[in-house]
């Protein structure tokens, strides 16, 4: 519970500095995610009925909470309004991931989708408007269905513990199904994702980088652990829908990503692509490491998939660049710019030694072990294909000269140089040592 | 004896070199030099403690899993060994030829970030630490030939990566269902626990060596990386890159599954065959200098698979002489093709004529070179090419003696590019063209032509190292 307060307290504390020093509203901020961290890992958790700590959600709670400290620090003048949204949603998401029981798994989810709206609501221009727009208009439909889903649901669970759910013949069925209709929208897989490829590179750069990276992360493990009994129960269908979605996904976001003009757009295609290889665990529960893999997906990508987003951010304020071309040269302007994104961008490439390699290959390793070569097979064909665009990113980045008139130094902040080496650590940490994370899933 | 610094030290190494060398560029080539000496002397030294009668120098395991067979095990033997040693001396070699390279802070940082994974390539026997080294080779290549290549540098950088990558991914499904069959991740306890292997697991993981080899159809990459690097890189590329192709295939196709090998064997010589024919002819058809020596790289590497593919003692020890032989051969014609261009600006040997009597030393090494590729006694080319043939035949019979077919294209190729470049007429452009070398690249090339003499006179070391790593396979 303690937890909560730091972080709810300092949600509503910080706003009272936001007329005045911003940096003092950042680091109280950086600091509360940090004392929340530090508490999770004494083992401090929500503790009342229907949430339980265990070590794999106190690794990624941590790292949660590491990231959004991280997070907090590269920001500038105009992400203030975020500060305290990015608390109240670290107190969400450690309630989220730490339920047990599936109407706090809706409500929460809920909750979350809420804070998502207002994160995107950050509005500066007709740009960010529209994004932010889109999110909400998808969002809302896809509560509506989660929320058709889950009255179908409880017409027929007597308890709605994860513990003691049941399932009832293809009534549950039809009901998971709609639910998870609702929930591929957030989760942005294919068909589901079309406002996902305008909202993340419409709204604010920071925000998009916490929508895409750490709001992810946290529902689908948190979905992971809601439907795991469902999902069992109907290995087949399991097997067929969630492989059958993994596969457009992955394969869709990368072809459409090979073709945009805008780096933001690239990097939500690339989200988005990546939603596709989180099904993968999904399809091969089958396999005892369907979760690990899940739970190594989640925090490789939590680390690169924000720090990128904040990159971008820091880019876009110091030196308004928006289009791949903008990027031409980047290498001659900011080194340590061009250096933190290769390495990321590389990370979610698959490219070892860096998280967003091993992570796939344990994703890839949970599907053979399930008997599912053939979605491996394509999977790692995706992989291999999505280097095509973050190659090009890196070939305007280093192999081309700026076009003349764009040629001045853009500087990085201490704050936002703190961050990124953060998150560089995470991507390059679990990159090389993977026993915490098999450890906190129970191997 | 050090062994997990020897990956990761140069990877941390790297980026210290590249702060500390910004302001003092000088300091980033003799970092580079100083290391690869060092890496060389401990290859050397490791060698002296390999086991005497074969098998594997155990020098550690790191990084273990719990429940994941995914562990850092490093033991390496002769052939391993011998590509280590190989590979520390063609980087010493190429901190010679790179001595005047532009932006040097972050070209030797690149080297630096090299060496790390390419030791991991030739140390490790787990399958899933292989693949990252294997993996991570790519990109400081990328870099390498993005950055300081020539005019289509862009395209063909990543080209290069984005082919071979793909490659590798089937490599990886292959190796994931390797684990799956037997429990297993690591060379040695698969060898044991391998009862017989799918088809499919045999085929992913020889495409994805045979991507990097490269054998035709999948060679495509080969003569745009190899073009538009920068010569000393093109000698990485063909001296190192390739190699790990062909040691993947030994150590990974051959030793892991001999029997499967054998089953498949015909379709892995037809195919080293028809590159070995098809690359020569390609070779004999070009005018570009750089192009030239890139198909016969290609040429000389089908000739390894043929070797490869009898899956005998003398077959893998005269595949593991012609890689050596290879490396030491394909580098200084690269380097003086590279050095030509430079000078001449122009890549058609049609345009180029007389240089031999304008640089007369260096056109002499070019020809030596060129001789030793098309099998001339008394070189190391000879001595491949023999051995292989022989070794073909006896496991083949006599139709596999069309592969010396090769040699008389390669006698084609190279003596009508050193007929139309280095003698002939001087052309006007050679005429008003300067022939410079610095000393270092000169040191490197006589070094370079000593040693294609050497090992081709007195072959026995190389041999005897593979006595060592291929006695499971009967021995001499």
């Amino acid at each position: 519970m303690s937890t909560l307060i730091i972080l709810i307290g300092a949600g509503l504390l910080v706003p009272l500095f936001f007329k005045g020093n911003m940096l003092i509203a950042k680091y109280i901020a950086a600091a509360a995610f940090g004392f929340a961290a530090l508490n999770v890992y004494m083992g401090n958790g929500i503790d009342m009925e229907y949430f339980t700590l265990t070590p794999d959600i106190q690794l990624l709670e941590i790292v949660v909470l590491v990231v959004l400290a991280a997070t907090m620090m590269t920001f500038g003048g105009f992400e203030r309004p975020l500060i305290s949204q990015t608390l109240f949603l670290g107190a969400a998401s450690l309630a989220l991931l730490e339920t047990n029981n599936f109407l706090m798994y809706i409500v929460l989810f809920e909750v979350i989708a809420i804070i998502s709206y207002v994160l995107g609501a950050n509005i500066r221009n007709r740009k960010n408007a529209e994004g932010a727009i889109k999110m909400f208009i998808a969002g809302a439909t896809a509560s509506g269905f989660i929320l058709l889903g889950f009255a179908m649901f409880a017409m027929v669970s007597p308890s709605f513990n994860y513990a003691e759910l049941t399932v009832h013949g293809n009534f549950t069925l039809v009901a998971v199904g709609i639910m998870l209709a609702g929930i591929f929208y957030k989760l942005t897989v294919v068909p589901m994702h079309g406002w996902a490829g305008d909202a993340y590179a419409q709204v604010n750069h920071a925000a998009a980088g916490i929508l895409s990276g750490v709001i992810k992360t946290v529902v689908v493990i948190a979905t992971f652990k809601a439907f795991y009994i469902f999902l069992q129960a109907y290995l087949d269908t399991t097997v067929l829908i969630f492989s059958f979605f993994a596969v457009i996904t992955m394969t869709l976001g990368n072809f459409m990503a090979l073709f945009q003009k805008e780096v933001a757009k690239v990097l939500s295609f690339s989200s988005i692509t990546h939603a596709g290889y989180m099904l993968i665990p999904f399809a091969a529960i089958a396999s005892g490491y369907s979760y690990t893999s899940l739970v190594y997906l989640a925090i490789a990508y939590v680390f690169m998939q924000t720090s990128v987003f904040l990159i971008l951010n820091d880019l876009r304020r110091e030196a308004h660049i928006k289009s791949l071309d903008d990027l031409r040269g980047l290498y001659q302007r900011s080194p340590i710019h061009a250096i933190l994104f290769t390495i990321q961008l590389l990370s979610l490439a698959g490219v070892p030694i860096m998280a967003g390699f091993i992570s796939k290959a344990v994703a890839f390793w949970a599907g053979v072990d399930a008997g599912l070569w053939p979605l491996v097979l394509v999977a790692a064909l995706n992989s291999a294909l999505s280097v095509g665009y973050y190659a090009w990113l890196i070939k305007h980045i280093y192999f081309d000269e700026t076009d003349g008139y764009n040629t001045s130094k853009i500087s990085i902040s201490a704050g936002s140089l703190l961050g990124q080496i953060i998150l560089l650590a995470g991507t390059l940490y679990f990159g090389i040592f993977a026993t915490p994370i098999f450890l906190a899933t129970g191997f | 004896m050090m062994s997990i610094e020897l990956i990761f030290g140069p990877m941390l190494l790297a980026p210290f070199v590249y702060f500390i060398s910004r302001g003092a560029e000088w300091v980033a080539k003799w970092a580079a030099l100083a290391l690869f000496v060092g890496l060389l002397v401990i290859s050397v030294d490791m060698y002296q403690a390999l086991p005497a009668d074969g098998g594997f120098l155990v020098l550690g395991d790191y990084l273990r899993v719990p429940g994941f067979d995914y562990a850092l095990t490093l033991q390496v033997d002769a052939l391993s060994v011998a590509m280590l040693i190989l590979t520390a001396a063609l980087l010493i070699l190429v901190v010679f030829t790179s001595w005047e390279e532009k932006m040097q802070a972050s070209y030797f940082s690149l080297l630096i970030l090299f060496a790390g994974p390419i030791f991991g390539v030739f140390m490790t026997t787990n399958l899933l630490w292989f693949f990252i080294f294997w993996e991570m080779t790519l990109v400081p290549m990328l870099f390498l030939v993005g950055i300081w290549g020539g005019e289509r540098k862009v395209y063909a950088s990543i080209k290069f990566f984005l082919y071979t990558h793909f490659a590798s991914m089937l490599m990886l499904v292959g190796f994931f269902l390797v684990y799956k069959q037997t429990g297993q991740m690591d060379f040695m306890n698969i060898k044991e626990a391998m009862i017989a292997t799918p088809a499919l697991i045999w085929w992913l993981m020889f495409i994805g060596f045979a991507a990097k080899l490269p054998l035709f159809p999948f060679h495509t990459w080969l003569p745009d990386a190899h073009v538009e690097a920068p010569s000393s890189i093109s000698v990485l590329l063909a001296g190192v890159l390739l190699k790990m192709g062909a040691y993947g295939l030994i150590r990974f196709v051959v030793e892991m599954m001999p029997a499967e090998t054998q089953h498949f064997a015909i379709y892995m010589v037809i195919l080293g065959l028809t590159t070995t024919l098809f690359a020569g002819m390609l070779a004999i058809y070009e005018r570009h200098i750089k192009k030239m020596v890139a198909y016969s790289s290609i040429s000389h590497m089908g000739l390894v698979v043929v070797a490869i593919a009898t899956v005998t003692y003398d077959g893998l020890s005269a595949a593991l002489y012609e890689m050596i032989g290879h490396a030491l051969v394909i580098s200084p014609m690269f380097l003086i093709a590279g050095w030509v261009h430079h000078k001449t600006h122009t890549w058609y040997m049609d345009e180029m004529g007389g240089i031999m009597q304008k640089a007369p030393y260096v056109s002499a090494i070019f020809v030596l070179a060129g001789m030793a590729a098309l099998g001339l006694p008394g070189t190391m080319g000879f001595v491949g090419e023999l051995t292989i043939i022989v070794s073909a035949i006896k496991a083949y019979g006599w139709w596999i003696a069309v592969a010396a077919l090769a040699s008389l294209i390669s006698a084609g190729y190279v003596i009508w590019a050193v007929r139309r470049a280095f003698h002939a007429e001087i052309s006007p452009i050679v005429a008003k063209s300067k022939f410079d070398m610095s000393a270092p690249e000169f040191v490197a090339l006589v070094i370079y032509a000593i040693v294609i003499v050497l090992f081709g006179v007195y072959p026995q070391p190389i041999f005897d190292v593979a006595n060592n790593a291929f006695a499971m396979f009967g021995g001499m």
